[in-house]
């Protein structure tokens, strides 16, 4: 029997046995389909193998099996809707590498994050991945909903995509929100507080919400644990599933859209023709994806070991309002409104409003077209809405409309009691103990790092005197030698007060050792 | 090349390079996290020397030297190299601070050494143990008073700036002399007034002006506070504990000290 197995039928039996291998995994496509799937020949059997892939696999059947070709023009998605579920997925695994250092408790949360940052190899940069993910999610669902609304993908068949859309962005702005609680940083802390402290001014059932996501009257134990739960379970589960129905419209019922004016633009038919030609999704728009993923996971590995640093505060303390509270930038809007009113009005029921327009806005805009040019006035209030957005977010920022008293400015921008500024950065052998008096000391005889400080110093000082701010100021700061590495700084501020004419001071104590410059903060 | 293969040649590529970014910053690992966990040192030691300014200054000293007849020293030689054998502590030094900052001492080790006989010696501090710092706190606080530990075995020196003279204003102020003889005299360990002092074991002093004027009929508030100073059994506040507050206030300071005292007292309105 032996004799008569040539090598040939050797060779060809293995390969045959591979094949069939390969067909299972590859869920119907053979090794000669799959070279020529890699040379971009055409399909090397009838039926297409490539079609059947939509059929017998899970993955593949939720996709389509080819476009319209000028659906996948990139200037039409900017493969925004794409980006945005990349960015989940991303969020997905490294969240769940996460959770395995986390202790979601407040006496246990902060020192969890420290261990990770400092304890853990790829601890910092599985920490900066999962942050930079979430505010990419939220950019990008962002910008996603801006580009179906300026195509006009939102129309007649396409409302109810548009509407699990707004819930998709609702759910992601939750997602990151909640979130940003978990290291229990004096960042968290409070953003979270005034957060949810929106939600207690809420009309009618105001207090309840605010109950039931905090667990008591203040964020503590059980608000944590609640916020982490929603975090990890809850909210993503809904995203999945809000996702998942938000995909089947695209997918199965109604395609990406086609560009506006190549629906309903004056063309040419051939051109219309070319752009309304079919593109499989296998190859050609797979290997695109694929790449898309390669480029994406590229771009976030070389920011988070290069340049982005996620942030991480001191501990926090319900005792100690921080000076300048920031929200999340993608919350400064909100931000912003506050500061034009009353918080029920602008912080619960202009929001609310807004999303519900936003919800309805297919059923608002009866405008049959979707060619920019045929709905200029949907067009210029989509545009004066991001507008708005843009401006409430700058106004949102800490420092607009709100007046802190000038000398607890000038010593917060010198030394903030959160991050660096300039005194931080001054390097540790350059403090030179000393008691320097504004408008006295010599700044030329200071070392040159102080010196820049100190003179920075007393122009904010000088300025805010003549500013009528402080009147008859008295400037000093004060160096120590405190122990073996460590040195106090005092800056401190007399004037007397411009109304009741009596003497105020302002001091902080500010202290710095040798190693806090380590460590990249 | 047809476009799907460029990508799938440019896709390569670029997870190529994020592999060697990878490896490359996992070289660079331990080094970032021995650097990353000194810096988080360095800012507790920054933490608790805050810390240590607003709680503990008022006892143990603004640099931990100690205020004699109210808390020992924590910066000296004695303290690093003999406190624990003294008291017979098997752990680390590290340990006995955080173990003793925590709870507090309910009877002091060294009765004959403080007033009132060391009864109580020292609140507790955990949240745990009913007193105002977490746990983290507590943890930042020992860290600082580690710190110590170079200067008070002469390993480092660290300079000493000429005593700050007061301004000519605040010379002539009995109030603001009045608040220097309150921290100075280590009244600031023990009560409490908005802004000054966060003690905890006497009564908060912030709006003592008013109050005084209302302890004892017929007392006017000056006296009430001078009594209360000199001789702290005359009159017991409710709730608290006589022979706690130092008797001996009357001997240690001058007539003029003691004026500017009662009369910084009186403006805590
Ligand atoms: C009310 C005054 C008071 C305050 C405020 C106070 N202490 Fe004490 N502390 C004492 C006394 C008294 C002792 C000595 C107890 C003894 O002798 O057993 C002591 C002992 C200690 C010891 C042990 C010293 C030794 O030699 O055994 C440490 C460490 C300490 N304190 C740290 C602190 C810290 C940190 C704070 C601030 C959070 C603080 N103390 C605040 C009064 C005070
Ligand atoms: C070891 C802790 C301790 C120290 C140090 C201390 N006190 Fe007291 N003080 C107490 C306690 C406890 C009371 C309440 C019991 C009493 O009235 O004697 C008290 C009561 C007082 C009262 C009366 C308060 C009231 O509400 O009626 C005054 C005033 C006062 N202290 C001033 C001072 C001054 C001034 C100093 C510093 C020179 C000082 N104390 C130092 C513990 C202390
Ligand atoms: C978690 C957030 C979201 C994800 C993951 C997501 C995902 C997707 C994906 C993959 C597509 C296919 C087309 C493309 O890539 O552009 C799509 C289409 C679409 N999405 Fe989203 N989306 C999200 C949020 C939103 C939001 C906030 C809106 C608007 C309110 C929205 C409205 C639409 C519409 C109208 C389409 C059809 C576009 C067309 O046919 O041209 N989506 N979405």
């Amino acid at each position: 029997m032996i004799k008569n197995l040539s090598l040939q039928d050797l060779r060809s039996r293995a390969l045959e046995l591979l094949d069939q291998r390969v067909r299972i995994i590859t869920a119907g496509m053979g090794l000669k389909e799959l070279r020529a799937v890699m040379r971009g020949d055409p399909p090397t059997e009838k039926p297409n193998p490539r079609y059947r892939v939509h059929i017998t696999s899970f993955i593949f059947h939720i996709r389509p099996r080819y476009y319209q070709q000028a659906s996948t023009w990139f200037t039409h998605t900017f493969r925004l809707g794409y980006f945005t579920t990349l960015f989940f997925i991303i969020e997905i695994i490294t969240g769940l590498i996460l959770m395995i250092y986390y202790v979601p408790s407040p006496s246990e949360a902060y020192q969890s994050i420290l261990r990770l940052e400092g304890n853990v190899a790829f601890g910092s940069m599985l920490r900066d991945l999962h942050r930079l993910g979430a505010e990419a999610m939220v950019a990008f669902a962002a910008l996603h909903m801006l580009r179906t609304y300026l195509t006009g993908s939102y129309k007649k068949e396409r409302s109810f995509t548009w509407l699990t859309g707004v819930l998709l962005l609702l759910i992601t702005l939750f997602l990151s929100f909640s979130g940003y609680l978990l290291p229990w940083d004096q960042l968290a802390y409070w953003a979270v507080t005034i957060g949810t402290s929106m939600a207690e001014s809420a009309p009618l059932f105001g207090n309840e919400v605010n109950l039931l996501l905090r667990g008591a009257p203040d964020i503590g134990a059980g608000g944590l644990l609640r916020f982490y739960l929603l975090h990890v379970v809850l909210v993503p589960l809904l995203g999945i599933v809000v996702l998942s129905i938000h995909y089947y419209k695209v997918s199965r019922e109604h395609n990406i859209s086609l560009p506006a004016r190549i629906e309903e633009g004056d063309l040419p038919k051939d051109v219309k023709k070319e752009a309304t030609q079919r593109i499989d999704f296998i190859p050609d728009l797979l290997t695109h994806e694929v790449f898309l993923a390669c480029l994406t996971i590229f771009a976030m590995v070389v920011m988070v070991a290069f340049f982005y640093n996620a942030p991480l505060e001191h501990h926090a303390d319900p005792q100690k309002t921080p000076l300048d509270t920031k929200a999340p930038w993608y919350f400064l809007w909100i931000q912003g409104m506050l500061k034009l009113g009353d918080p029920t009005l602008m912080g619960v029921i202009l929001p609310t409003v807004i999303f519900a327009l936003l919800f309805a806005v297919p059923y608002i805009d009866r405008n049959p077209y979707r060619m920019m040019s045929k709905r200029p006035v949907a067009v210029t209030l989509g545009l004066l809405f991001v507008a708005a957005v843009l401006v409430l977010s700058y106004m949102g920022t800490p420092g607009y409309g709100i007046e802190t008293p000038a000398a607890i400015r000038i010593v917060q921008d010198l030394a903030p009691e959160e991050g660096v500024g300039a005194l931080r950065e001054i390097s540790f052998e350059q403090l030179e103990p000393g008691i320097y008096e504004v408008g006295k000391t010599d700044t030329t005889a200071l070392p040159p790092e102080l010196g820049l400080v100190f003179i920075e110093f007393e122009r904010r000082v000088n300025e805010a005197e003549e500013a009528g701010k402080l009147p008859g100021v008295q400037a000093v700061m004060i160096i120590e030698d405190w122990q073996a590495g460590l040195k106090k700084v005092t800056p401190r501020i007399i004037w007397s007060d411009p109304e009741s004419g009596d003497q105020k001071t302002f001091e902080k104590h500010i202290f710095l050792h040798r190693d806090r410059g380590l460590g990249g903060e | 090349m047809a476009r799907t293969q460029l990508e799938i040649f440019i896709g390569l590529l670029l997870v190529s390079i994020a592999v060697v970014v990878v490896i490359y910053v996992g070289f660079n690992e331990e080094n970032r996290m021995a650097e990353w966990t000194l810096a988080q040192e360095a800012g507790a030691i920054e933490v608790g020397a805050d810390l240590f300014e607003i709680n503990c200054s008022g006892c143990h000293g603004v640099k931990g030297e100690g205020i004699p007849g109210l808390a020992p020293p924590l910066s000296d030689q004695f303290f690093f190299t003999q406190r624990l054998q003294e008291v017979g502590w098997e752990g680390t030094l590290e340990d006995y601070i955080i173990a003793t900052v925590s709870t507090g001492r309910s009877v002091s080790t060294r009765p004959d050494q403080y007033v009132g006989g060391g009864k109580p010696a020292m609140p507790a501090w955990s949240q745990r143990f009913g007193g105002p710092l977490r746990d983290d706190q507590v943890h930042d606080l020992a860290a600082f008073v580690l710190n110590w530990e170079a200067t008070a075995l002469g390993k480092a020196e660290i300079s000493e700036l000429p005593a700050p003279t007061p301004g000519a204003e605040e010379a002539a102020d009995p109030v603001a002399r009045g608040q220097q003889v309150y921290v100075r005299g280590g009244c600031a360990g023990c009560h409490a007034i908005q802004g000054i002092s966060a003690g905890v074991v006497g009564p908060n002093l912030t709006q003592i002006g008013q109050v005084a004027a209302t302890r004892q009929d017929g007392v006017s508030a000056e006296d009430y506070i001078r009594e209360s100073v000199v001789n702290p059994g005359a009159y017991v506040v409710e709730g608290y504990q006589p022979n706690i507050m130092p008797q001996n206030y009357g001997e240690q300071f001058s007539n003029q000290e003691l004026d500017d005292l009662v009369a910084f007292l009186l403006a805590q309105e």
